[in-house]
C-alpha cells in the first residue's frame, strides 16, 4: 500500500516525520514523504501523482488546525476513491481540549485522526481500519 | 588559425574574429545568407567551414501548451523544464479540469502531457483524446506514467513518448525532455531555409543564441566586473532572455544544471514590438512607469528614438516583473538577494548607464520595496555570447 507523509505547514520537526516514514516501511508500506513545510495543496497533489491509498499528515506544533481547514474542498475536487485521510501529532495549540480537537479535524475530512497518541498505537489502529475498509 | 564567430540576431549580425566584434544592421530585403556573405565576404574568405562557428536568435523560440495532472508535480515540473529549454508556454491545463478548458486557437509548436509516477495506471482517457482534437499542434510528447504509454500510443498519432519527468519518489527528471525541447528548438531554427543556407559556410552545428549565452555564465564574472549572484538579462529585436544561477530559485527543485533560462518571445523591441506594447499595456504598473520616464502612453504608438529607448526600459521593467514574486506565471527569481544585473543584446546600443540604472531602481524601489539596486553592467562589446561559443 502506497502512503503519503510529510508536516503539515510551517513545521520543521523532520525527527519524527523520519520516525514515521521507518515505521510504515517496516510494516510494509511505500512511502512517499514530502518533508516539513509542506503545504495541503502538496500532499493532495502527491497522493493524485502517486494513486496513495492513504494520506497521513503529521503536526508537531499545532499548526494543522489552521493549514488543513480546505481538506473539504480540495477532496471535492478530484475523485479521491477509497483514499484514506489521517492526521496525528501534536493538533492544538495552547490549553486545547482534546474531545474537541477530534471532532473538528473529523469535520474537516479526515477519517483518523491522532492526538497525542504513542505512533505506534496510531499504526496499528490505521492498518486495523485499512483492513475493514477492504 | 583564428576561428570566425557569427552571431545572427533578428536585427543584427554580431561577427567576431581575432577578439574584434563587427556588427551590422541587418538588411531585410535580402535572405540572411546574401545578406551576411555581402557585409563580411571579405571576412568569410579568410576562414575555411570548419572554423566558422554560428550562433542564431533570429527565430524567437517554440511556443508550448502542458497538459497535467497536478500543479504541484506534473505542470510545475514541465513548466520549469519547459521554461528552461527556452520554450514560450501558451497556456497550461490541469487534467481534471480539462472539460472546462477550450483548447487555444493558435498553431502551438509542442504539447508536453505529463502526469502521475511509473505504475499509475488509467490517468489519461477519452477527455484528453477529445480535447487534442480540438487543438493545433505540430508535435506531441508524453513524459508521464509508463502505464499509460500503450493507450496514448494507440490514439494518438505521432506522439513521441520519454522518460517519466516524475522520479517514482515525486522528483523532477528533467533530461529527456529537456534534451528533446532544446532539440527541437534547434532544429526549429536550423530547419528555416535561411539558417539552413548557412551551412554553405560553416560545417558545425548552429546553436541557437540563448544556448550559446548560457553557456557563457560561468566565464561571465572574468570578463565583467560582477559579484554573484547575478543574472544576465538579453534584450533583443525579436526576445528578451533572462539568465541566472540556479541558486536564485527556490522552487525546491533538485537540477543538476547550475543556470538555467528563461525566453520570452514576445518581449522584443524590433520584430515583436506589437506584443511588447501589448504586455506593457496591461501592466498595472506601467503607467506609474511612463510617468516617472516623463512620458506618456502615446509613446508606446510613436516610431520614434526615443520611443525606442522607453519601450527597452520596459522591456528590463516587464522581465523582472515576470521573474519577481509578484507574477506567478513564470519561475520566481530571489531579486532581493542580487548584486549584479548584466544587460546584454541591442540594448546595450541603445541605453545609456543612466537609463538603465533609472528603470531598475525604479523597479527595485516600487515593487520590491528596496531603497537601492544591484549593481548595472552594461555588455557593451555584446562579448557575453562570443563565451559561450567558444567552449
Amino acid at each position: 500500500m502506497k502512503v503519503v507523509i510529510g508536516v503539515v505547514g510551517n513545521d520543521v520537526h523532520v525527527v519524527a516525520n523520519r520516525l514515521i516514514d521507518i515505521s510504515l516501511e517496516e510494516r510494509g508500506f511505500e512511502v512517499f514523504n514530502l518533508g516539513v513545510n509542506t503545504y495541503l495543496e502538496e500532499f493532495m497533489d502527491a497522493v493524485i501523482e502517486t494513486d496513495a491509498d492513504v494520506l497521513l499528515i503529521s503536526s508537531l506544533n499545532g499548526e494543522a488546525e489552521g493549514w488543513c481547514r480546505d481538506l473539504r474542498i480540495l477532496k471535492s475536487q478530484y475523485d479521491f476513491k477509497n483514499v484514506t485521510f489521517m492526521i496525528g501529532g501534536n493538533l492544538g495549540v495552547g490549553e486545547m481540549d482534546p474531545q474537541l480537537l477530534v471532532p473538528k479535524f473529523e469535520a474537516y475530512g479526515f477519517d483518523l485522526v491522532f492526538h497525542q497518541i504513542d505512533l505506534n498505537v496510531g499504526l496499528d489502529r490505521l492498518e486495523a481500519f485499512l483492513e475493514a475498509r477492504a | 588559425m583564428s576561428r570566425l564567430f557569427i552571431d545572427v540576431g533578428s536585427t543584427y549580425f554580431k561577427v567576431s574574429q581575432n577578439d574584434s566584434i563587427g556588427q551590422y544592421f541587418r538588411d531585410f530585403n535580402k535572405n540572411i545568407f546574401d545578406d551576411l556573405s555581402g557585409r563580411c565576404g571579405d571576412i568569410l574568405s579568410q576562414y575555411t567551414k570548419e572554423d566558422v562557428y554560428i550562433c542564431s536568435s533570429a527565430n524567437g523560440g517554440l511556443s508550448t501548451l502542458i497538459i497535467g495532472l497536478t500543479n504541484s508535480y506534473s505542470l510545475k515540473y514541465a513548466i520549469n523544464i519547459a521554461f528552461n529549454s527556452g520554450i514560450n508556454i501558451i497556456d497550461t491545463v490541469l487534467y481534471p479540469k480539462i472539460q472546462r478548458e477550450t483548447p487555444p486557437l493558435e498553431m502551438i509548436d509542442v504539447v508536453i502531457i505529463v502526469g502521475g509516477i511509473d505504475g499509475v495506471e488509467r490517468v489519461f482517457d477519452e477527455r484528453l483524446l477529445r480535447y487534442l482534437e480540438a487543438a493545433h499542434y505540430q508535435n506531441i510528447v508524453y513524459v508521464g506514467s509508463s502505464s499509460d504509454r500503450a493507450f496514448l500510443e494507440q490514439n494518438i498519432e505521432n506522439i513521441v513518448i520519454l522518460e517519466n519527468i516524475i522520479s517514482p519518489k515525486l522528483k523532477i527528471q528533467e533530461e529527456a525532455l529537456k534534451t528533446y525541447l532544446t532539440d527541437l528548438y534547434q532544429a526549429d531554427i536550423v530547419g528555416k531555409e535561411d539558417i539552413k543556407q548557412l551551412y554553405a559556410i560553416t560545417a558545425n552545428q548552429i546553436f541557437s543564441t540563448p544556448y550559446i549565452v548560457n553557456r557563457a555564465l560561468p566565464q561571465v564574472s572574468n570578463i565583467l566586473d560582477v559579484a554573484d549572484p547575478f543574472i544576465v538579462i538579453d534584450i533583443g529585436g525579436a526576445t528578451t532572455d533572462i539568465h541566472y544561477s540556479r541558486d536564485l530559485v527556490e522552487d525546491n527543485i533538485v537540477s543538476q544544471s547550475g543556470y538555467d533560462r528563461l525566453v520570452f518571445k514576445k518581449l522584443g523591441v524590433y520584430k515583436s514590438r506589437e506584443s511588447l506594447v501589448h504586455t506593457a499595456k496591461s501592466n498595472e504598473f506601467v503607467f506609474e512607469l511612463l510617468e516617472h520616464l516623463n512620458v506618456t502612453e502615446n509613446i508606446l504608438e510613436e516610431q520614434s528614438e526615443k520611443a525606442t529607448r522607453i519601450l527597452m526600459q520596459l522591456s528590463i521593467f516587464l522581465v523582472l516583473y515576470k521573474v519577481s514574486k509578484h507574477h506567478a506565471a513564470y519561475i520566481e527569481l530571489n531579486l532581493e538577494t542580487l548584486n549584479s544585473i548584466v544587460l546584454t543584446g541591442g540594448i546595450t546600443k541603445v541605453l545609456s548607464d543612466e537609463e538603465a540604472e533609472e528603470i531598475i531602481l525604479f523597479f527595485y524601489k516600487k515593487i520590491l520595496r528596496f531603497h537601492r539596486a544591484p549593481t548595472i553592467i552594461l555588455d557593451r562589446a555584446y562579448e557575453i555570447w562570443t563565451y559561450g561559443i567558444k567552449e
